[in-house]
């Protein structure tokens, strides 16, 4: 996306692909390392009345944790979206159109994501 | 554009090639990470929002999860985040350059799917 047009139009690779490859899998590493959090967070909270699961996501430690796991997953979401969507919609308007909509979709949930795990944390 | 006269291999899901397990889970790592993309990491984001904004809004959500559909989405996406962490791990073990020969593939193929059922199993009966 980020490359002269006329590499894209089949004149050339982006040169983006080993970037995008590593990118890939070190968030998949790092969302491995969060899968214990992810099941002890999901099984104790599966249920939980407001006041349990705002005293939990109170703690700076979970809230801490929130937002590393909303970071990497909207970072993997986007790359992982990035690939489906270059492989299956060949409509290059719309292609480029969905593109971008899952950047900005990615990083305004990352952000939303943040703030409200910061809100938890702080207090109104 | 120049390039749609280009010959492409065919996919690998229809008539040209014999339905296995490697392109059957290849497409399922790829629905349920989708899957997961579009329906429960937004449920999340709403569910982390609405315990955000009070009691009231956490209370709208959590109703909406206990319901029929919404407990339909949790068990799905259980399922979806236990398979695509087992199809995860084996790509990640053949970008390491192992486990490549056909046979470790397949077995490795089956025990996601075990895997992946027995801890969607785990998780919802610990979640009840």
């Amino acid at each position: 996306m980020q490359n002269p047009l006329a590499r894209v139009r089949g004149k050339g690779s982006s040169g983006g692909g080993t970037h995008h490859w590593r990118s890939q899998r070190y968030s998949a590493l790092i969302l491995l390392l969060l899968t214990t959090w992810v099941l002890w967070m999901g099984v104790s909270l599966a249920g939980a009345d407001y006041a349990t699961a705002s005293s939990v996501m109170s703690s700076p430690f979970h809230a801490g944790m929130a937002i590393l796991l909303a970071g990497t997953v909207f970072y993997h979401i986007q790359l992982g979206l990035q690939v489906v969507i270059e492989d299956y919609v060949h409509l290059p308007a719309l292609e480029f159109a969905l593109l971008i909509f899952v950047r900005f979709a990615c990083l305004v949930a990352f952000l939303i994501s943040a703030m409200a795990a910061l809100k938890l944390v702080l207090g109104s | 554009m120049s390039t749609s006269k280009r010959p492409m291999s065919p996919y690998m899901l229809g008539p040209y090639y014999k339905f296995q397990i490697t392109s059957a889970l290849s497409i399922l790592n790829r629905i349920t990470g989708v899957f997961m993309s579009v329906v429960t990491a937004p449920l999340l984001l709403c569910w982390l929002l609405a315990l955000a904004n009070g009691e009231e809004a956490y209370l709208a959500v959590t109703a909406w999860l206990g319901s029929g559909l919404g407990k339909l989405v949790i068990a799905a996406s259980v399922f979806s985040f236990s398979f695509h962490l087992f199809g995860g791990i084996r790509h990640l073990i053949w970008d390491a350059g192992w486990m490549m020969e056909m046979s470790q593939v397949r077995s490795s193929g089956w025990l996601a799917i075990i895997g992946s059922i027995a801890l969607s199993l785990i998780v919802i009966g610990a979640g009840l």
